[in-house]
């Protein structure tokens, strides 16, 4: 072939003419139809993020509503119905739209960055996840407004959450908005897989990929093996309700037994789901601010893995107190402490790297210092009640509300408010203010601690979970009324954190492209990236490559720049196998979305929604996959 | 065209709300006033109470209450006579055939004062609003289609489709011989 004919590659183009003809390709088109149809990993993951961290605003105001109702005995706040709505809310807000997306949301934003890749592997299917989980959000809001919000508690046991006893059709959209979640998730989980898998930087062995991603590789097979299981779950439960099925019925020889095995198999690996991530996150920030390489690479991926999969084997903890066999409980009793191991191997290795470093202490360093003693605490309460006899006494009180509040907000959300920290740089190009992020850390630290420990001692003296109210003669006022208190101060915290955040926006300090001095490939481009990732695919030749390399770091050329054009690596050892393309914009993937939000609510009401709905959404993937006749269509 | 999406939403906001709303806890005069019902002379047929029309017609399509009128069925043992709809010492329910009307006012008056060949009387045992929900419940048992708002299946034996599967019988019976 001439060299006039063949496509222009990027080593035929002069380097100061490369940036504008990759971005060119790569862009995304201005204006209303073009934001819709991008399906640029970071402006997906941007919205992703935000979206999320709305939904946490949203489920934060209810919970202060939960502690205002409960600050006195005989509240008088809400109703007891409303109560049930709104902690139901709460909770299902914050695992299925907060703490799940916003984990997948910074996945997708950071690991092709990471990887040193231009786009998500399948970004279509990206931009798809994100308009459905976008849509099961507004479900589950709209219904809530329209009291119709679900009342059956996050985990919408039957026979409460069945047809004899959940009237109307809240239960019903509490069920199907976990289809929604969960269609996001394992689409973002699928993309992430053969994102780690096949689009490495060249040179990026298995020994070499940044933790973070490890964790979000780890995470999307977990994501991948438990959602089907609520999925299930979930889909039996609507159709015992709509069609009257006998799933969930014992009477017809179903089992109630059955949706409690279901949902913690699922249940109990989403908790992982949420903290592998953010164990990542921390491995991941920690070299920057104490100046040296992690210690222990190999133990900490083992222990992700070893995580992942014990975290199959102990969902029946949950579920001590229905009367299981004692083999039984002893066995899950084992595996649960188990998990302590794991868990205490990459608490070690982070210590140690500290220990032999030399800290820095930025505000991301602090939520990270604050995620230490707060998990810590948390995995402590964890043991106890994984032994039987102690659980048996504080089941259903507001010691375990304590526990997995110490292991969620100290487990995750102190790691995430570091990464946002951490990676807001990247993302924005400004930093987040220094001043008000300590500010952050305090009051956060403080309040959080302050609101949650006592909730301890009042499950220990009884007082159970999901009550509206409670009278005045039970002894358990005083700690209600300081931590609903100490409440103020952590939204306090979270406050100044959204304003810091918005503020910073406009009128932080312009960062440049490394302003941590960290070494992963995310730091070697601009902040924030131009929509091709990196001119020139970086070449990795350690682990920490901006570290390792301290002068030009090695590319990799050859790549088309009048399509979008990706390079594909072997598993193993991402030694270049082939040059492949990459989708372009397209706005099928949220027609798509539309029509399948169409069908799933409709079969809240009808089960031939499905059979009508099923019309639009192969008409829009018709749409979807139909050639246009671009370059990215040859192979 | 705004103005019509938005007419649209507030119609489907007040449509839900009122299919949702769960009124826990009636005011008094409100319950002395839904036990106003006008029957004729014969106790068939006559005028609801005004407040029915107030409340927004609450027994007829709100889920929670249909579903409080399900549960009054099994608790107070109307199956004991009428089995689950399909009669056995009591007359059935499903066939569309009523002795004594289907209209709200005459079924509230035979669940009240109860009627001959059996029917007991239930105003002592019930509260008005109670009987209210049971009537709602009964007015969906026999009907040839469902509502969204109607009960679904219970954690039991199943004899006939959920009331939100209508029709429970594929056709009109025979009348029932007196």
């Amino acid at each position: 072939m001439s060299a006039a004919s063949s496509p222009p590659l990027d080593i035929d183009i002069r380097h100061e003419e490369l940036d504008g003809r990759l971005a060119e390709t790569w862009r995304t088109r201005p204006g209303f139809w073009g934001a819709l149809a991008t399906v640029d990993h970071k402006v997906i993951g941007r919205r992703y993020i935000a979206t999320a961290f709305v939904f946490l605003i949203l489920g934060g105001i209810l919970a202060l509503a939960m502690r205002w109702q409960l600050a006195r005995p005989e509240g008088r706040l809400v109703s007891p119905d409303l109560y049930n709505q709104i902690f139901t809310m709460h909770g299902a807000n914050m695992m299925f739209l907060f703490a799940v997306p916003v984990m997948e949301a910074m996945a997708v934003y950071l690991v092709p960055l990471m990887l040193g890749t231009r786009n998500i592997a399948f970004p279509r299917l990206n931009a798809f996840s994100y308009w459905i989980y976008l849509a099961g959000g507004i479900l589950l809001w709209v219904s809530f407004a329209l009291n119709m919000g679900p009342d059956i508690g996050w985990f919408g046991y039957v026979p409460l959450s069945g047809p004899q006893f959940s009237p109307g059709k809240r239960a019903d959209i509490w069920a199907q908005m976990i289809t929604f979640t969960e269609i996001a998730a394992l689409a973002v989980a699928v993309e992430i897989v053969v994102t780690v898998f096949k689009q490495r930087a060249p040179g990026m062995t298995l020994d070499r990929i940044p933790l973070f991603v490890w964790a979000m590789l780890v995470t999307s097979f977990l994501v991948m093996l438990a959602m089907p299981a609520i999925m299930v779950a979930s889909t039996s439960l609507i159709l015992d309700r709509l069609v009257g099925t006998h799933f969930y019925n014992p009477a017809e020889g179903g089992d109630v037994l059955l949706w409690q095995h279901l949902f913690w198999f699922f249940g109990h690996p989403e908790v992982y789901i949420i903290f592998l991530p953010a164990t990542g996150m921390i491995s991941s920030m920690l070299p920057a601010f104490v100046r040296r390489p992690v210690f222990g690479y190999l133990p900490l991926v083992l222990s992700m893995v070893t995580i992942g999969i014990l975290s199959f084997g102990l969902w029946v903890h949950h579920m001590f107190t229905t009367g299981l066999p004692r083999l039984g409980e002893s066995f899950f009793t084992a595996s649960s402490m188990a998990i302590a191991v794991p868990a205490g191997v990459q608490i070690f290795c982070w210590i140690a790297t500290i220990w032999d470093g030399r800290p820095v202490y930025r505000t991301p360093f602090l939520f990270i210092l604050a995620f230490f003693f707060t998990f810590v605490l948390g995995g402590m309460t964890g043991v106890m009640v994984a032994s039987v006899p102690l659980d048996t006494q504080v089941h259903d009180t507001y010691f375990v509300v304590a526990h997995f509040h110490y292991v969620l907000i100290g487990g995750a959300v102190f790691p995430l408010m570091a990464a946002i920290y951490f990676w807001y740089p990247k993302m924005v190009g400004r930093m987040m203010s220094e001043r008000i992020g300590r500010w952050v850390a305090g009051l956060t630290f403080v309040g959080f601690n302050l609101a949650f420990f006592p909730m301890h001692i009042l499950g220990l003296q009884g007082m159970p979970r999901r009550i509206y109210t409670y009278q005045t003669d039970v002894p358990w006022s005083g700690l209600n009324l300081f931590v609903s208190l100490s409440t103020v101060i952590l939204a306090a915290g979270f406050l100044l954190f959204f304003i810091d955040a918005v503020r910073s926006a406009r009128r932080g300090e312009p960062a440049g492209e490394n302003p941590w001095g960290a070494p992963s490939l995310e730091w070697a481009t601009t902040s924030p990236p131009p929509p091709y990732n990196f001119a020139r695919i970086p070449v990795v030749t350690g682990r920490n490559p901006l570290w390792d390399e301290r002068g030009d770091m090695p590319v990799a050329s050859g790549l088309r720049v009048d399509r979008r054009e990706l390079l594909i690596t072997s598993v193993a050892d991402a030694i270049p196998e082939a040059r492949d393309s990459s989708p372009r914009d397209s706005i099928w993937p949220f027609w798509a979305a539309i029509a399948t939000s169409a069908m799933l609510i409709g079969s809240i009401f009808s089960p031939w929604a499905v059979v009508w709905g099923s019309i639009p959404v192969a008409i829009t993937l018709v749409g979807w996959f139909w050639p246009k006749g671009t370059p990215e269509d040859d192979a | 065209m705004r103005a019509v999406a938005i007419a649209g939403l507030a119609a489907l906001l007040a449509a839900g709300c009122q299919r949702e709303e769960r009124d826990l806890r009636l005011d008094p005069p409100v319950t002395a006033a839904l036990d106003q019902v006008a029957p004729m002379a014969n106790a068939v047929g006559g005028a609801p109470p005004d407040v029915l029309g107030a409340l927004g017609e609450p027994y007829e399509g709100n889920a929670y209450n249909l579903s409080e009128g399900k549960r009054l069925y099994s608790w107070f043992n109307c199956k004991g006579c009428h089995a689950d709809g399909g009669g056995a010492s009591g007359p059935a329910l499903l066939d569309g055939w009523w002795r004594y009307g289907s209209d709200p006012v005459s079924l509230f008056v035979t669940l009240r004062d109860g009627r001959q060949n059996g029917m007991p009387a239930y105003g002592d045992k019930l509260t008005t609003e109670q009987i209210w929900q049971l009537v709602g419940y009964l007015r969906t048992v026999g009907v040839s289609s469902a509502s969204f708002a109607a009960p679904s299946r219970n954690d039991e034996m199943q004899s006939r489709p959920a009331e939100n599967r209508a029709p429970a019988s594929a056709e009109l019976g025979t009348p029932p011989s007196r």
